[in-house]
């Protein structure tokens, strides 16, 4: 048995399940944001594996777009934090069940 | 034997990669679910080796092993009085049930298509192609990705400044200066309603 596009296709999908949970379940948002760090990451592993089993003319393009979301990922992460940073200076605490001031 | 090789470096690396993302969901320090994230960020990029993606996994181990599970860190360190467990909200049961569901669906999809013909075969002299093809085709979202990293990261900066102690002062004895007045009691500015203001179960102290 040869490791073919559905092996990584199919890591890909677990790997982006255990991220979704992940985000939907810590209490913690640095948690929240390794969630979803962990499902960019499994789609960028599912482009990559199309670039090399795909057809010829995605090749390319696959591998440009991981790229693009690596940037688009590393400005999310940077506000993500900075925006945690405001929200603990505020309230004493970055746990999402607390920060409840729209709650009413 | 080189098919053998490959076959341990796929199921080592899958094992790597899935223990890593699992164990940042059972593991109850965040600093030890930042470690396991990088972990998992290492046993991708080596997952990208045997695609033969080799500048794609050399920019994962810079961007993600590198910079962001540190800036992680930082974050957490900068949060001292925040909780350090990393337990779960009580919407987890259902976010379970929901996540099942898109786990079958996304594995039925991979497994069951049919993918068309599969080719067999890694580009060459990727950082080349990669460089040209962003100078050339890719131009405009290169340039709108240069403009959100650049917007990004200053306001990341905005955001997170340090000000709030000399920050009210500042302003009230620039008010001050403005009203003509020559000193002002740094005391009498700082306003204490978040001090004050009860944090629902948050230390505060």
């Amino acid at each position: 048995m040869t490791i073919g596009l559905e092996h990584y296709l199919a890591l890909g999908a677990l790997l982006f399940c255990i991220g979704f949970f992940i985000a939907l379940s810590k209490k913690n948002a640095v948690g929240v944001l390794i969630g979803v760090e962990l499902m960019l990451n499994a789609v960028n592993l599912t482009l990559v594996a199309f670039s090399r089993f795909g057809s010829a003319e995605v090749a390319l393009s696959t591998q440009v777009f991981v790229v693009f979301i690596i940037a688009v990922a590393a400005a999310e992460v940077a506000v993500g934090l900075a925006l945690a940073l405001v929200v603990y200076r505020n309230r004493q605490t970055i746990s999402v069940d607390r920060t409840t001031l729209l709650k009413g | 034997m080189s098919d053998f090789g490959f076959h341990l470096a796929f199921w080592a690396l899958a094992a790597m990669t899935l223990g890593g993302a699992s164990m940042i969901l059972i593991s109850r320090n965040l600093i030890h679910a930042v470690i396991w994230l990088v972990m998992s960020m290492l046993g991708i990029a080596g997952l990208y080796l045997t695609l033969s993606a080799d500048f794609i996994a050399v920019v994962q181990v810079l961007i993600y092993v590198g910079a962001i599970s540190v800036l992680m860190l930082f974050a957490i360190m900068l949060t001292p009085r925040a909780e350090r467990d990393n337990s779960q909200t009580k919407i987890s049961a259902p976010a379970g049930l929901v996540v099942l569901l898109v786990m079958i669906a996304t594995m039925w999809v991979a497994v069951d298509t049919d993918w068309g013909p599969v080719r067999d075969g890694a580009l060459t002299e990727q950082a080349r192609l990669i460089g040209e093809s962003l100078i050339k085709h890719y131009i405009l979202p290169f340039e709108i990705g240069a403009v959100l990293l650049t917007a990004a990261l200053v306001g990341a900066i905005a955001l997170a400044r340090q000000d709030e102690e000399d920050g009210p002062v500042h302003a009230a004895s620039l008010q001050a200066e403005l009203d003509g007045e020559t000193s002002i009691d740094p005391a009498d500015v700082i306003d204490p309603p978040l001090a004050s203001e009860p944090s629902d179960g948050g230390t505060t102290s």
